[in-house]
């Protein structure tokens, strides 16, 4: 017994040492369940609201580019709507307009966000009391930007395509043949997509969109287009994706609510 | 009594300017300043190595909570805190260090401050970026940015020195 004491006392410092690093990669280990603590909701609140101080500066710099951005989005706009109603003067009543619509957005701002590490996250100033929940997706003007992970009563994180955990079915927009998108850190400009198979025929410029197989996404979403392919071992494309949104000079982005995502997924809960 | 208030201030500090600051710096996608182990590198000679180890613990759990990354920060910040002590041991003048001084360019030089920074700095960068990978296919990628980093969060902590903690 004497013994044991006199060791613990002897190498104290390197017992606490251990302790405390098999604390942090215990951590490391069970991440995810990290992720979805108490403790990190609550600072979630904290740093949100730190955050929205900071970032007004930072927002102040970039008014220039966020104006032309509106400026764009607005034109286009405009035109659907010049469209729309042309189609409405002559009087054909489309049977579209009479059903209930299934997504609207909610303009949010973006008040946190990285883009140079592995796993990287957006923070947004909406949250709970503006209708924004987990599993909400965010798009931009440029196209498709990530997927809400977790929201607090008045802030949101979102985990972007550019984190190593994030997967979604697309689809490349030509032949309709879907497949899986994901990142493997590295450069933020580009994504990778697989499971395409040999037979598919891809060519470099094709536009990728959203498959429309999950309820988070509507169909037919920009999110880039192929930059290059090379048919690596197997059946197998390794398709080298090209992102149309900048995440690294991105500010104002749109979280889509899907009305009818409850029904969809009780449905398919019922299914299985 | 008065350490003790500087440092517990010191540590605030770092965390903030860290956090609001330092990561909103990017340069070239790739390279990230991460100057908040200052506080590791200027704790007094003296601190008992129990303390060191859980300030390097609480210094790593506050960076990790801002961030929003599970344990990395801390398990890279408590190695360093550990280590600390052999460094200074092995770094240490002929005749010591002297009482009543700090591990600061202003009592022991820029060289000797420079070696010093650079040993903590690669050891925890490299504990940080390959726990982030966490696998060892990247591994030339992950350690250029190692290197980079490195360079670059030595190079502001030390000129920090000159700008921020003159005496």
């Amino acid at each position: 017994m004497r013994t044991l004491l006199r060791f613990i006392q002897k190498y104290s410092n390197l017992l606490l040492f251990l302790l405390l690093e098999i604390i942090a990669f215990t951590l490391i280990v069970q991440g995810d369940s990290y992720q979805k603590s108490k403790i990190v909701g609550l600072n979630r609140q904290l740093s949100g609201y730190a955050y929205s101080r900071v970032d007004g500066a930072r927002e102040y710099f970039s008014l220039k580019q966020a104006n032309q951005q509106m400026v764009e989005e607005n034109m286009e706009l405009r035109n659907k709507l010049e469209l729309l109603s042309s189609l409405m003067d002559s009087s054909i009543v489309i049977p579209e307009f009479r059903k209930p619509y299934r997504y609207f957005f909610v303009p949010t701002r973006i008040v946190h966000n990285s883009v140079y590490k592995q796993y990287n996250y957006i923070t947004l100033d909406k949250g709970k009391k503006d209708g924004v929940f987990r599993d909400m997706g965010v798009i931009s003007d440029q196209g498709l930007v990530g997927i809400v992970l977790e929201s607090s009563n008045n802030f949101s994180t979102v985990i972007p395509i550019l984190n190593r955990d994030f997967k979604l079915s697309v689809k490349i927009k030509s032949n309709d043949y879907a497949g899986i998108l994901q990142w493997e850190g590295g450069s933020p400009l580009y994504a990778i997509l697989t499971e395409i198979p040999f037979h598919v025929n891809v060519t470099v410029g094709d536009t990728i969109i959203t498959s429309g197989f999950s309820s988070i996404f509507p169909e037919g979403i920009d999110i880039g287009w192929i930059e290059s392919f090379q048919l690596e071992k197997g059946n197998f494309y390794d398709i080298n994706i090209r992102l149309s949104t900048d995440f690294q000079r991105l500010f104002h982005v749109n979280v889509i609510r899907n009305v009818r995502r409850e029904e969809q997924l009780n449905l398919e809960g019922q299914t299985r | 009594m008065y350490i003790i208030i500087r440092n517990i201030a010191r540590f605030l500090l770092v965390i903030l300017f860290q956090v609001m600051v330092m990561d909103n710096i990017l340069i070239n996608g790739f390279m990230i300043p991460y100057i908040y182990i200052l506080f590791i590198l200027l704790m007094p000679f003296e601190t008992p190595r129990w303390m060191q180890l859980l300030s390097g613990f609480l210094l790593g759990m506050g960076i990790d909570l801002f961030v929003g990354t599970p344990g990395m920060h801390t398990a890279a910040t408590v190695l360093i805190s550990f280590v600390r002590p052999y460094l200074l041991d092995l770094l240490s003048p002929r005749d010591g260090y002297e009482p009543e001084t700090f591990p600061r360019i202003h009592y022991y030089g820029f060289l000797w401050f420079l070696k010093y920074t650079l040993l903590i700095v690669v050891i925890h960068h490299f504990v940080l970026f390959y726990l982030e990978v966490f696998q060892l296919k990247d591994f030339l990628s992950t350690l250029l940015r190692v290197i980079l980093s490195s360079a670059l969060s030595a190079s502001t902590i030390v000129l920090s020195q000159y700008f921020v903690f003159r005496k």
